[in-house]
């Protein structure tokens, strides 16, 4: 009943723009080089920004994109983000077909208006004014347009060419006019091997890049952002939030984040003063006393991000998280700081780029950026750094997310440029150890433990952690996704957040996990970690890749035959070789019908050139094949 | 008076006795140091109690509101269930006067702290109004000071100014201890009620005395202000359930939520007094007519004067032969107007406009369909449904239907027509629309059930002709023939995709190198799809000693069993019947003959729901394998679960078996 009472009320904010501009919207004058293999291709993309005064600036964007087949469709979407701050001035979008006619003009109740709120997130005041077309033919051009108004001038629209693989673009250019008061930070990103058209003057900064071919998308391959030119510009004057600011170096930024975001949130009340310091008065060292800190932190708080005004960019009151036993990874920080403080334990805010792939805080580009805080301790040990919005990991430990990567360390004195922990590829290891037997009608009862360290403790985590038995039962058959009929008779898991390492105890068994076939029996040898991934087959790759994280896995297992087989055949070992890592197996006979099976691999952290991608198949085939080896026995 | 006191003193009693106090903010020491669920030792949190009242108030300004209002005491054992300390309310927002209202009250967390009860407020500011779109609000809060063990408990109040009630849904992916709902109605209104799942709702219905006080303040009136009463019964809906367990997902299920133990109710009349009945819905009959009546239907469905000279073209076209005409229509109606993915059963923009902008809804495009179809003298009608995510339609409802398809009625038959699916064709439906039954309403204003299920089955045909090398390698050719749902999914699974990304898919999935590719009757939708490929793979074969081991199907052999699940509660969803056959041919490498081949296999599911074959024989120096699997229902009922386990466990372990070459001496 409710949904067909309504009643239309729309009221419009925004005015439709009027063209006084031609554009060739015909789909047949795009060169072919630069939509041969592409789903699209960007006709132009300006962006002009007129940074007015320290408290004033309005972008405008111009887009025209042809869709040439349904694979572009992506950008059948025309998006303007707002909020509070940011102010929707003029919205247009006219769409053109084949033969550049138009064939509709969008109206302003064709918009929807939403909120823009992701999974974490409990509550955030940020917009979406969308529009989505329905294509009927290709190839289509959607042309849109709009003006953005703001006096958040910290964050001024960067220019990046391109953002989609499997698109040619003619032009992008980037213009910005600005007040001459006002002094720019400029960096130019990847211009080496790329023509981009600069123009300057005395207040005003032009970027033009043409004709681009189409980038196809691979596996293991770096972001567009890495591969193509950007700029990133920041105002050393800058206004956010209701807060002014002025910068030219991290150092100074660093000061005035600070003084304006961090200084005066970290109250706390006497009585929690007291209890923490209660809890920390056996601890004879700075790191005791944190590590209890960190412990107590994680009892009690979670993790609920409410995004609201310039609370997106400070934290909560420690005093409220005392309260509530929530916040945000700014809040939780804060409050982790403050009761380090209260025990006289130094540790500063630190903001960085998460996220599994490693992205830098830009060291040459003061300004505003990253999308996430954690907290650095300078002990005596070394540095120290804290996630404070895990319940789970250990004391210090940051693999996967905020890793080996540039961050700013935010002092009362001023930003510090500092790089967080890295995780070699040898320390991150899984080791198997275990045994297995096999019943004379190809049943397996196996006993196994899994102990893993580094990175590869927090991929056991995230599978294991925290699951109810049911969930364990279905996780560990995932796992042991190769063997048929697996029934488990133990499954423990244990988070030993002192050694840092997860440790599993799996029992089970399996009818027909050896196959029998006439009078013979054919047994899998690597039961419990059989490495089955090939990345797939790229014809003429052109991009480079990178393994982000090496690892190393470590099986040793003892194996029982049946004894009312002869053996017939025992595979004895393989060594390979190669640039991304070793693999070696082994079977050691211990008697007759008992072996002990050994294998490594290691994977090496790097970054490779497009042609040595199918050395990289290659070798993960042969560990494939490896990973199948069959013991056979016959009938007696 | 006396008797009373006796009641009174009874019911306390009675709490006390049953040591449970469900009274709001009323949380025991029990409750709160309680380490996890007695009846469920996996369950991270508890619904302990939940209360839902709903009723009419009457205010004489206003008239009738409805009242929902829900108590829920959460017990959140562990940090896996912290997500149930948040909590978010939708509620329905066009504008100011025709707006739902809601208030959140009472709303604590509730810790044991030194054997003391401590309880933490949630805070007005604490709670998050998000305006979803034009006609929806969320109100969003997460509760303060969160522990393990610890209880939240929260009240609110929605007011509507709307009639219709929303379904009771006693089941959620937690367990809930107790579960009480009082629903009042006047006599006034009348709802249909129907119950859904598989846990059983414990409910009673009585009538009950009620009246509605009018007062007159009509300042002529000597008395300056006069009253006058209204007697009136109410129907009242009672739920008393204990222990209702987690609705636990599992694979193959159309929609768990389906499954959910589900109270539903549709306004079926209004009666005021001294009025005549108002009908909005009862029978199926009327439910039809309420449909038919709707501005966005029957008159939408009359429209013909758009499309004429379109419809001459086609009908010149197809030249006389009623099958291509219809083909001709549909195929034009698909191409004409596409889908802005709003499902419905009435137009958005209206056929006119949906024709001219070439955008509408299922309403507006398959509409257009029809009334194309009549026009050119086809009997053709709209078959109204509901999706699987939106349920099945038990009873008489109209909301109960979302989305409207057309049918062509011939002898004992119909034939469905879906032109919003860029890849459907007559009789082919998308997986969405397959839920049970629809109901066709013709112009006569009768109606009937027509049966959505594929009678077709699903069918995917290979045939492989490989010879194996010395070295392990095997090549040759792949040839798959997809027919009906299965040609529409691979066509939806590849319709986004160019050549070179299907190879890529293929090429990763079965680890194959592809030398050619093609595909025949892609594009062709009356015909089955054909793919074929030649193809080499390496090591595609164990080579051990002097002896040659692989299995008989390859890469097509079907090597781990679907149903993981020891137990099921829910029936086996399969969609359609379903077919599948493997040919293969295989050529041995020269010096090497058969040592062994597997058995035979002939295995049969219970009731003629389904049956495997596996056929291996040698010839020379080929191998010719044959493997055929048929189910037979769309749907398989879970109390013979346990058979179809052991069959799928019986074929994976065939399909597992090896065949040996040996050298020859």
């Amino acid at each position: 009943m409710k949904k067909t009472k309504i009643v239309v009320l729309f009221t419009l904010y925004f005015i439709q723009i009027s063209y006084s501009q031609d554009y060739n919207f015909n789909s047949a004058t795009i060169p072919q080089n630069i939509k041969e293999d592409a789903h699209s291709v960007v006709l132009f993309d300006q962006v002009s920004v007129e940074l007015k005064s320290q408290k004033s600036m309005s972008y405008i964007v111009k887009k025209a994109v042809t869709v040439l087949n349904k694979f572009g469709n992506g950008n059948r979407y025309v998006v303007v983000p707002y909020d509070g701050s940011r102010r929707i001035k003029s919205v247009s979008t006219i769409i053109y077909n084949a033969f550049g006619n138009q064939i509709k003009k969008v109206k302003n109740k064709e918009y929807k208006d939403v909120s823009q709120v992701d999974g974490g997130t409990l509550f955030a005041d940020n917009r979406l004014l969308y529009f989505e077309y329905i294509p009927l033919s290709y190839p289509y051009t959607i042309y849109y347009e709009y003006e953005i108004e703001t006096s958040n001038t910290a964050f001024i629209p960067s220019w990046n060419p391109l953002s989609d693989f499997e698109t040619g673009l003619l032009t992008s250019s980037y213009q910005i006019n600005y007040n001459k008061e006002l002094k720019l930070n400029i960096r130019e990103i990847n211009f080496e091997n790329y023509k981009v058209e600069k123009s300057e003057n005395e207040n005003s900064l032009n970027y033009k890049i043409s004709n681009l071919e189409p980038i196809n998308k691979e596996p293991l391959s770096l972001s567009l952002k890495e591969l193509l030119p950007n700029v990133k510009i920041a105002s050393n004057q800058f206004y956010v939030e209701g807060e002014a600011g002025e910068a030219s170096n991290w150092k100074e930024l660093g000061k005035w984040e600070y003084d304006n975001l961090y200084r005066d949130v970290g109250y706390l009340s006497d009585e929690t003063v007291a209890k923490i310091n209660l809890l920390v008065k056996d601890a004879d060292s700075d790191l005791e006393k944190a590590k209890i800190i960190y412990q107590y932190v994680q009892d009690k708080t979670r993790y609920i991000s409410v995004q609201v005004g310039i609370g997106g960019l400070k934290p909560m009151l420690a005093s409220e998280v005392d309260r509530l036993g929530y916040g945000d990874c700014k809040a939780l920080t804060n409050y982790t700081k403050s009761l380090l403080n209260a025990v006289g334990v130094k540790s500063y805010f630190t903001e960085l780029f998460g996220g599994f792939e490693r992205l830098d805080m830009d060291f040459n580009s003061p300004s505003i950026q990253g999308n996430h805080v954690i907290l650095n301790l300078p002990l005596e040990e070394g540095d120290v750094w804290l996630e404070c919005t895990s319940q789970k990991v250990p004391f210090g430990y940051i693999a996967n997310f905020t890793d080996d990567r540039n961050v700013i360390v935010i002092k009362p004195e001023g930003g510090e440029l500092k790089k967080t922990t890295v995780y070699p590829a040898q320390n991150n290891i899984q080791l198997t150890k275990g045994n297995f037997a096999i019943d004379n009608d190809g049943t397996i009862n196996a006993k196994l433990k899994i102990e893993s360290s580094g990175t590869q403790y927090n991929d056991n985590l995230d599978s294991y952690e925290g699951k109810n038995p049911t969930e364990l039962d279905a996780q560990f058959k995932a796992y042991f996704n190769s063997i048929n009929n697996i029934v488990f008779s133990k499954i423990e898991v244990l988070n030993n957040k002192n050694d840092v390492k997860y440790e599993e105890n799996i029992e089970f068994s399996a009818s027909n996990y050896a196959s029998i076939s006439g009078n013979k029996m054919l047994i899998n040898v690597n039961a419990f970690n059989k490495n089955t991934v090939v990345p797939k087959r790229i014809r003429n790759r052109k991009l480079p890749f990178e393994i982000s994280r090496g690892f190393v896995d470590i099986d040793e297992v003892e194996i029982k035959l049946p004894k009312t087989y002869e053996i017939e055949y025992v595979p004895t070992k393989k060594e390979i070789t190669s640039k991304f890592g070793t693999y070696t197996f082994e079977l050691i006979k211990i008697n007759d019908y008992n072996y002990l099976y050994k294998r490594k691999l290691q994977i090496e952290t790097g970054k490779y050139k497009p042609e040595e991608y199918e050395d990289y198949r290659n070798f993960k085939k042969d560990i494939n094949i490896n990973d199948n080896i069959k013991i056979i026995l016959k009938t007696i | 008076m006396k008797k009373i006191l006796n009641i009174l003193i009874f019911m306390l009693v009675l709490t006390n006795l049953q040591g449970q106090d469900y009274r709001i903010g009323k949380i025991s020491k029990e409750e709160l140091s309680e380490k996890v669920y007695p009846l469920d030792s996996t369950a991270n949190a508890v619904k302990l109690y939940v209360n839902k009242r709903v009723y009419f108030r009457y205010s004489q300004n206003i008239g009738y509101q409805l009242i929902t209002e829900v108590q829920e005491r959460i017990k959140i054992y562990n940090k896996e269930g912290y997500d149930w300390a948040t909590k978010e309310i939708k509620y329905y927002t066009p504008v100011a006067s025709t707006s739902e209202r809601l208030s959140i009250q009472n709303a604590k967390t509730y810790v044991l702290e030194n054997g003391k009860i401590e309880s933490y407020k949630l805070k007005n500011n604490e709670i998050f109004t998000d305006k979803n779109n034009k006609y929806w609000s969320t109100d969003k809060f997460t509760m303060p000071n969160i522990v393990d063990g610890c209880i939240v408990e929260w009240k609110y109040i929605i007011i509507s100014p709307y009639s219709s009630i929303d379904k009771i849904v006693l089941q959620s992916s937690i367990p809930t201890k107790k579960f009480e709902a009082d629903i009042e109605i006047p006599e006034y209104y009348n709802f249909n009620l129907k119950e859904t799942g598989y846990f059983r709702i414990n409910s009673t219905i009585s009538t009950r005395n009620d009246n509605i006080i009018l007062s007159n303040n009509d300042r002529e009136n000597r008395n300056g202000f006069s009253t006058q009463k209204i007697d009136l019964t109410k129907k009242v809906i009672k739920i008393d359930n204990e222990n209702i367990p987690a609705l636990i997902e599992e694979p193959y299920v159309n929609e768990i939520t389906n499954y959910a133990s589900t109270l539903h109710f549709e306004l079926a009349s209004i009666k005021w007094p001294q009025s005549p009945i108002e009908y909005f819905s009862q029978t199926w009959e009327n439910v039809t007519k309420t449909i038919y009546k709707n501005g966005d239907f029957g008159p939408e469905l009359e429209k013909s004067g758009y499309f004429k000279d379109d419809l001459q073209l086609l009908i010149s076209k197809s030249g006389g032969d009623t099958n291509k005409l219809i083909v001709e229509i549909f195929e034009f109606v698909k191409q004409k107007v596409k889908w802005n993915n709003v499902a419905g059963i009435y137009t958005y923009n209206g056929v006119k406009e949906a024709y001219k902008t070439s955008v509408g809804n299922t309403a507006d495009i398959n509409f257009i369909l029809i009334a194309m179809l009549k026009e050119a003298g086809i009997q053709a009608n709209p078959i109204i449904l509901s999706t699987r995510d939106n349920g099945i339609p038990i009873f008489p409802t109209i909301n109960g239907f979302n989305y409207v398809i057309a049918g062509i009625e011939v002898e004992n038959d119909v034939i469905l027509l879906d032109a919003t699916e860029e890849f459907s064709a007559p009789d082919l439906l998308p997986l969405r629309v397959l839920n049970w039954q629809g109901r066709i309403i013709r112009e006569s204003g009768t109606s009937t059930w027509v049966n959505l299920t594929p009678k077709a089955s699903s069918e995917t045909n290979t045939t492989l002709n490989i010879s194996v090398k010395k070295n392990g390698e095997i090549e040759g050719m792949k040839r798959t023939v997809f027919v009906n749902n299965s040609a529409l999914n691979y066509r939806n699974k590849y319709g986004n995709s160019s050549q070179e990304k299907i190879i890529e898919k293929i090429e990763e999935n079965e680890n194959i190198e592809i030398i050619d590719h093609r595909i025949s009757n892609y594009s062709d939708l009356y015909l089955p799809v054909t793919e074929l490929l030649k193809f080499n793979k390496k090591n595609a074969v164990d080579i051990i000693g002097d002896k040659i081991y692989f299995k008989p199907l390859l890469f097509l052999a079907t090597t781990k069993n679907p149903f993981k699940l020891e137990n099921r509660e829910y029936p086996v969803d399969f969609g359609t019947p379903i077919g599948s056959k493997e040919i293969v041919s295989i050529v041995i490498p020269d010096g090497y003959v058969v040592e062994s081949i597997p058995e035979s296999l002939a295995i049969a599911l219970p009731n003629d729901y389904g049956v495997y074959h596996l056929k291996i024989s040698t010839a020379e120096n080929k191998i010719n394998v044959y493997s055929m699997l048929q189910i037979n229902t769309p749907v398989y009922p879970v109390e013979n679960y346990p058979a179809l386990k052991e069959f799928f466990k019986v074929l994976v372990n065939k399909n597992l078996e090896q065949i040996i070459l040996k050298k020859q001496v």
